[in-house]
């Protein structure tokens, strides 16, 4: 075990966390995952801690989105690309709770127009955020292309009923100096966090979808 | 007395047989064997007729056997088995004492391993929910949270804990028993920290939706309070285990050498390097009984419509209050969706209602930010409509603002502006908590969104930073709130180029830097870590690494100008520093050190709105500090701490306290000489004057009356 995180010992780890996954192909972008392990830690009397950086790549290509619109809205998501429902395929869905936890099943996130995201609760039901994906509010004026990657490159660290937690932070196919600063960022944001720092931090670990862990501390 | 042989004793004096069979069973088989018969032939008497049946020797006799039948297992194999059916089936008529000692046997046998706690489990709990008898159900209830307890020191012994949280699954699940127990036992087993996992909040939720409402009200009690319950138990543990070592140490040098002293310093010992130990305790999962909920959307909906919308009608006010503060709970932990509570509030929120600030408060803790605008502004409006006005006592429209305040923290886009900025314009009132409560809402939005508020009461810093673009963008439904990025990197780059630029003349201190920084969290760490720290830091090469080469780099590539320029913005000097050197614990306390310098830390303190849905809103935060009128002992030494260190007020004539004075015109008159005074009126009085003289005084005495104008 190391006690020490270093930029040169992650670099390493990266390195042979690509190397396991070149070896053996699969069928699909392996996605590099961040494993962290608290300790010290008491869930009641230190605050509980949620918060979401950018970073600078996205992590999950793949990732499906979903744009609740207005006309104008649906339009623009119809030329980037993306799926798109307006009010009435929502109505349509009439509340019914297996449509909806469906709909949240088949998308990784979900934007909505600003006009429309005040009635989502009223629309949608609690299915959403019971899936941990309220949709991200979109205006006219924004880009919805950059919104879609600000999106997709968005992580969450947010602490549920055990003391670890995981998150996407890349993929294989990165290159490696991206995969390293991709990694040291979001380590960096989850220790700022954290009330002690680092001595609330047991593990942190990287490891690819189908390769083996690497502990990086 | 003559001395009798011991054979002859041995049939009636059990209490000796007792003691003799364990220290040498195989000889004293048949003695045993004797009293076995004898036991079976009362139990088949007590069988014919359990009702009236005075079972003092049978008591007796079961205490011998139970004590007694780890040593002839064969003969008694049947033996547990019978006393749990003689329990089972005749709890109802059994004498008191003879009960007790059965129940008792059979603790004993569980402990000597003799039957299994699966077994004692399913032979006395059944009892314990259908017996009528008071002291019965103390014994068993005692007796299993003792054996639950005993099985779950050291590792959990979870088989143990599904067998009896299933048992009391099945209770709940049986809307005609008393499903009391389950919520009685699962509480007391939270309390001690026993239980804490989901499987017995499970338990619980369950019984907060039992149609008994006593059931669902100590459920309802449980999510409420029974952390603060566990807490409250592991502190006073702590204290209790406070180790003696050097008192243990100085008692074995006093007193008398012997194995007992010896073995109490050695577990003390024992203790100590447990707690110190290269682990330390155990990590205990601490999470209260609301975040382990597996369904908390679903248990907030049924309980919103099983006791409050539909069925709580049948509730008194306080289970409704109850209820209601549950739920808000649930609601803002969890961030759920149950859109009818919010206009189930407005029917409570008037001055009158009874209890109406626990109602404020439960509607306080509902709001958060996902709960559409539109659900929850009615209920602003309505506590501003009711509490907040000119007509109303200062203490209400305080309770009112304080409560409106707890609502916006959480759910900022909950007002309207017109109504905000009315709100605000009471930071002017008399009266001091409403002017401070307002005082607080209005800080509040000088840090949330001044664009609500008027230009006059922005301030100077939020008006500032308004002008810079920094704030000011209404604040969308549905953006996330929580922290992003790292909060005052962009300081901590700035004072790294500083540093960076010293580095040019002495290649050596970034190198110092960097072995403090783990230097400093090695000093924070306790003991155990300690070494784990310290080597490595030792080891030189280790400590060459790519972030020091990095930061050099970075150091030699920026042009001067860069370095002249303002400050990074904060995305960019994350992006910086977080991608490509680690930040250590040095690194944290500097940042710490350089935000209070700057003063961010003031503006990101608690009114931060990221996870406050979560906390509890206290009523006394609502309502202010209750003044209640003082008794008259309490004014009186009330006054009297006033007056400590000061004289008495009032006139100070004839008061002249120091010495070195001259002398008053009193004490000249009273010394002058008495034969120079004879002569005098005021000496001789009134009787000795003459006539003339009397109506003269008389005359200047009614003149003087007059003018003074009586």
């Amino acid at each position: 075990m190391s006690s020490k995180i270093t930029v040169a010992g992650v670099r390493s780890h990266v390195k042979s966390l690509v190397e396991a996954s070149e070896s053996k192909k699969r069928n699909f972008l392996e996605t590099v995952e961040l494993q962290v392990g608290l300790k010290n830690y008491d869930p009641q009397r230190d605050k509980r801690f949620s918060g979401s950086i950018k970073l600078p790549q996205v992590p999950r290509p793949n990732m499906t989105i979903c744009v609740f619109g207005d006309a104008l809205d649906v339009d623009r998501a119809k030329s980037v690309g993306v799926d798109a429902m307006s009010v009435d395929d929502l109505k349509k869905l009439n509340k019914n709770k297996k449509l909806i936890k469906k709909l949240a099943k088949k998308y990784n996130a979900f934007i909505a127009s600003e006009v429309l995201i005040k009635q989502i609760p009223r629309l949608l039901g609690p299915g959403l955020s019971k899936a941990g994906k309220f949709p991200t509010p979109v205006s006219h004026n924004d880009d919805l292309g950059s919104k879609i990657t600000e999106v997709k490159s968005t992580i969450k660290f947010q602490l549920k009923k055990v003391l670890c937690l995981a998150v996407a932070v890349g993929h294989v196919e990165m290159e490696e100096d991206q995969l390293v600063s991709q990694i040291m960022m979001s380590s960096n944001f989850l220790v700022s966090l954290l009330k002690k720092n680092w001595q609330n931090v047991g593990s942190l670990v990287i490891k690819s979808t189908m390769g083996p862990p690497f502990r990086i501390y | 007395m003559a001395k009798r042989k011991r054979a002859a004793i041995l049939p009636t004096n059990i209490a000796l047989l007792q003691n003799l069979v364990r220290r040498d069973p195989t000889s004293y088989r048949e003695e045993f064997e004797l009293q076995f018969r004898h036991y079976e032939s009362l139990r088949d008497i007590f069988m014919e007729n359990p009702s009236n049946y005075d079972g003092e020797e049978f008591a007796e006799l079961i205490g011998f056997v139970s004590q007694v039948c780890s040593c002839y297992e064969a003969e008694t194999a049947n033996f547990p088995q019978e006393l749990a059916d003689i329990l089972n089936n005749h709890h109802r008529d059994l004498k008191e004492e003879l009960r007790e000692k059965i129940v008792q046997s059979l603790t004993m046998l569980r402990n000597k391993d003799v039957i299994t706690s699966e077994f004692l489990i399913q032979t006395l709990f059944p009892i314990l929910v259908s017996t009528n008898s008071k002291p019965l159900r103390s014994q068993i209830y005692s007796n299993l949270i003792q054996l639950v307890k005993s099985a779950n020191t050291g590792t959990k012994n979870q088989k143990l804990n599904r067998a009896i949280q299933a048992l009391l699954f099945n209770l709940l699940s049986d809307p005609e028993s008393n499903g009391l127990w389950a919520t009685k036992i699962t509480r007391e087993l939270w309390r001690r920290g026993i239980w804490d996992d989901s499987r017995s909040v499970e338990i619980m939720s369950q019984a907060a939706v039992h149609p008994n409402i006593k059931v669902a009200v100590s459920a309802a009690r449980f999510f409420l309070g029974a952390d603060k319950e566990r807490d409250a138990h592991q502190e006073e543990d702590d204290e209790d285990e406070d180790l003696d070592l050097a008192g243990a140490k100085h008692r074995l040098e006093i007193n008398k050498k012997n194995a007992k002293q010896k073995k109490k310093l050695q577990q003390a010992y024992k203790q100590l390097r447990k707690r110190n130990g290269p682990k330390g305790p155990a990590t205990y999962l601490n999470f209260s009984a609301i975040h382990l909920l597996r369904d908390p959307q679903g248990f907030a909906e049924t309980l919103y419509s099983q006791h409050l919308s539909r069925g709580g009608n049948k509730h008194s006010l306080e289970q409704k209050i109850l209820f209601m503060n549950l739920i808000s709970r649930l609601v803002g932990v969890h961030k759920l969706t149950v859109l009818g509570i919010y206009s189930f509030f407005l029917k409570y929120l008037t001055p009158k209602q009874r209890d109406v600030t626990q109602i404020m408060a439960a509607s306080a803790q509902a709001a958060h930010d996902l709960v559409p605008p539109d659900a929850i502004q009615p209920v602003v409006r309505k506590i501003a409509d009711e509490f907040v006005s000119d007509g109303v006592a200062g203490e209400v429209a305080a309770a009112g603002i304080n409560t409106i305040r707890e609502i916006l923290t959480r759910a900022p886009l909950a007002i309207q502006e017109t109504l905000l900025q009315d709100i605000i314009e009471y930071k002017t009132s008399k009266a001091k908590p409403v002017m401070m409560a307002a005082k607080s809402l209005l800080a509040l939005y000088r840090d949330v969104a001044p664009e609500m508020l008027k230009r006059r009461d922005r301030g100077k810093t939020a008006a500032m930073e308004m002008a810079r673009g920094e704030k000011g963008a209404a604040a969308q439904f549905g953006t996330d709130l929580g922290v992003k990025g790292i909060p005052g990197i962009e300081l901590l780059d700035a004072w790294k180029e500083e540093q960076a630029n010293l580095v040019d003349e002495d290649g050596n201190i970034i190198e110092q830097t960097e072995e403090d920084g783990w230097d400093i969290e090695s000093a924070d760490e306790n003991d155990s870590d300690d070494e784990g720290w310290v080597k490595v830091d030792s080891d030189k090469e280790y400590d060459i690494s790519d972030s020091e080469d990095e930061t050099k780099g970075n150091a030699d590539d920026t042009p001067l100008a860069e370095g002249d320029k303002q400050a990074l913005s904060a995305e960019e000097a994350f992006l910086k520093i977080a991608a490509t050197r680690v930040l250590t614990p040095a690194d944290f306390a500097k940042l710490e050190e350089l935000k209070q310098k700057a003063g961010i830390e003031k503006i990101l303190g608690k009114t931060k709105a990221s996870l406050t849905h979560e906390e509890e809103v206290d009523i006394k935060t609502l309502t202010g500090p209750l003044k209640f009128k003082q008794l008259r002992e309490e004014r009186i030494a009330h006054q009297a701490e006033g007056r400590e260190g000061r004289e008495k007020f009032g006139s100070r004539k004839g008061k002249r306290d120091d010495a070195d004075h001259s002398t008053t015109n009193r004490e000249k008159a009273r010394k002058k000489n008495f034969m120079m005074m004879i002569h005098k009126r005021d000496v001789q009085g009134k009787s000795k004057m003459s006539l003339k003289d009397k109506q003269r005084s008389l005359k200047a005495h009614l003149e003087k009356q007059r003018k003074k104008g009586f």
